[in-house]
């Protein structure tokens, strides 16, 4: 008796389940148009903390979308005269930041005013910009691509010729179940590419894993670095992504006041984002304004070159940083074991062919 | 016992057809619509050619003039109970008359005030891309500074000391000191309801006056002020001054 009420209710319930499933369609059930995306996740590294909020929550990552974003990303025609994709500041072989450039070169000869962060590990970034103003990543590109001495191109035009490329009808249609191509989609497919660039597999990462060990001039280095840098390049992103004023003085020229350009705010005055340390080997020339060329110059600058009179100076950096000479070349032998040839050599965010 | 099991599921199915898929009605909709009426002091907006006056004497027309109409609600005298429109995100647009009025489905009762805010929520400002009103390509976001332009006026005035005779006030800033978000209540004149009811539609008609831009509580001179692009001071002064340049001059109860 008790066993045949069971069954009844097995029955109810799976009905009941059935039918509530079938109540789901009507938001465009996009299965029956052969919409298949492939779901991709994000990796979270072993012992990494989980990333501040979910940039894929409204933009389900998909290989569709990735491939798409992928394609975006290298395409000259995001820029007014084609010679400026996304890629051509944020090349591969350097991290995804511009190589040997203080500034970057964009649209009819002309400087940006700033140095080009490297782009990876975004999911773990809440702002986006030296100066912490983008608050999003699905509408960082926006800046660069409408920037008069960036890509210098207005999100009409772009969307304009995107429309009249039957691959690019194909590749949205892939991602996002239509042949619809729009602002929102194509930076939210660009976010899935820019989202998924990682970088967990340097040296240091080996090590951590215990797959590798360091040298001894390395390992020197990563003990003077837990004690004198640490504090603002917080492992294991080695950036604890504030915004922090580092006693460079002020560029006559550019007059950049980093943060308060933001918020409005005297107290944010000249404060800039930390910069992760993955990958600087690569990430030269250095600071917001690409001003130091080295890794030996920077570390040279918190020893002895910080301006101390600074009112917004970050409180850390008031006693400059001692840093003995032998530190000094030790640090810069742990900052190479950052860099990850992983990133630098994967094939999948290659410019498509 | 076991006849009442299998009569529950008999009937079971039909119950979950009958009912399962339909959303909750509650009560009744009817429409509600909204129209604005663009004005300089009570003459009608015309966009390029018409030359005003602001009351500083200074002399100004106007090419553009945008903005955005959010969260939208249908309200009754002290109770909880409200209309509230979904996805209500609206950019209202001199150059564009379809953009001067918009519906909604509202619930059957006589309402007595209406409320939005001048301007897109905190929170679509850091939601990503959007679409629709809200998509980057209305000319209405900054990129530099990611977040909404709330309202927009271009024009030009021989007061005006920038190339071209500029003038362009960019009111925006959505966070902490910086907000330029400003709630609006407007009741009805003649104490008049919004009489929603199924298959009806009342229409609201909302009068914006531009002229309030340029006073109260703070001066904007032309000589002094022509451009405003940024969030900060000057943003919150004339989105001060503008939150006074609503008022429903008219309920049409169809």
């Amino acid at each position: 008796m008790k066993f045949k009420i069971l069954i009844y209710l097995i029955l109810i319930l799976t009905g009941t389940v059935l039918l509530s499933d079938a109540c789901k369609k009507g938001d465009g059930d996009r299965s029956s148009s052969g919409y298949h995306p492939t779901y991709l996740q994000l990796t979270i590294p072993a012992g990494w903390p989980l990333p501040p909020t979910n940039i894929f929550k409204d933009n389900p990552l998909t290989e569709e979308g990735f491939q798409l974003g992928r394609k975006l990303f290298y395409d000259g025609r995001l820029s007014k005269d084609g010679n400026f994709p996304c890629a051509s500041c944020h090349q591969q072989f350097a991290a995804f930041a511009t190589y040997d450039h203080q500034f970057s070169h964009g649209f009819d000869n002309s400087f940006s005013f700033r140095n080009a962060p490297a782009i990876f590990n975004l999911a773990w970034m809440k702002e986006m910009h030296w100066d912490g103003g983008i608050s999003h990543i699905e509408v960082q590109p926006l800046a660069p691509i409408t920037n008069i001495s960036e890509m210098a191109e207005t999100l009409g035009n772009v969307l304009k010729k995107l429309g009249i490329d039957s691959a690019y009808k194909r590749m949205f249609t892939a991602a996002f179940g239509d042949t619809a191509i729009n602002s929102q989609r194509m930076l939210k497919a660009l976010s899935q590419f820019m989202g998924s660039i990682q970088s967990y597999n340097s040296k240091y990462d080996q090590v951590k894993r215990g797959e590798a060990s360091f040298t001894l001039a390395e390992q020197n280095g990563y003990n003077t670095f837990k004690a004198k840098c640490n504090a603002c390049h917080t492992e294991p992103l080695f950036t604890d992504n504030s915004f922090r004023n580092n006693g460079l003085t002020l560029d006559p020229f550019l007059k950049d006041k980093g943060r308060m350009g933001i918020t409005g705010d005297r107290v944010d005055s000249l404060k800039f984002k930390v910069p992760t340390l993955r990958n600087t080997a690569l990430t030269f020339p250095y600071m917001h304004d690409g001003r130091r060329f080295s890794l030996l110059q920077v570390i040279e600058h918190y020893r002895s070159g910080i301006e101390v009179n600074q009112p917004t100076l970050d409180p850390l950096l008031k006693n400059r940083i001692a840093i003995s000479n032998q530190e000094k070349v030790d640090l810069v032998e742990f900052l190479q074991s950052l860099t990850d040839n992983v990133l630098l050599k994967n094939t999948r965010l290659e410019q498509p062919r | 016992m076991k006849p009442s099991i299998k009569y529950f599921l008999l009937i079971y199915p039909a119950f979950l057809l009958s009912g399962g898929c339909q959303k909750s009605i509650t009560s009744q909709t009817g429409t509600v619509r909204l129209t604005f009426r663009n004005t300089v002091k009570t003459n009608p907006m015309v966009l390029g050619t018409t030359s005003y006056t602001n009351p500083f004497g200074e002399t100004y027309k106007i090419t553009k003039f945008k903005y955005y109409i959010s969260n939208v609600r249908l309200g009754l005298s002290g109770l909880p109970t409200t209309a509230i429109e979904k996805e209500s995100y609206h950019l209202v647009d001199q150059g564009l008359p379809g953009s001067l009025s918009f519906s909604f489905e509202a619930v059957e009762n006589s309402f007595i005030t209406l409320s939005f805010l001048i301007g897109v929520d905190s929170t679509r400002n850091v939601s990503g891309a959007q679409t629709g009103a809200l998509d980057p390509l209305n000319d209405m976001f900054w990129t530099w500074n990611s977040g909404y332009i709330m309202a927009k006026m271009e024009g030009t005035s021989p007061q005006s000391n920038q190339v071209g005779n500029k003038i362009e006030y960019h009111i925006g800033g959505f966070s902490g000191a910086n907000n330029v978000l400003r709630q609006i209540g407007l009741t009805f004149p003649g104490s008049k309801f919004v009489e929603i009811r199924k298959g009806k539609t009342s229409e609201i008609i909302i009068e914006a006056d531009f002229d309030k831009w340029w006073q109260t509580p703070a001066d904007v001179k032309i000589a002094d002020l022509p451009v405003c692009t940024t969030p900060g001071v000057l943003s919150k002064k004339i989105a001060d001054n503008y939150s006074d340049m609503f008022k429903v001059t008219d309920v049409v109860n169809n």
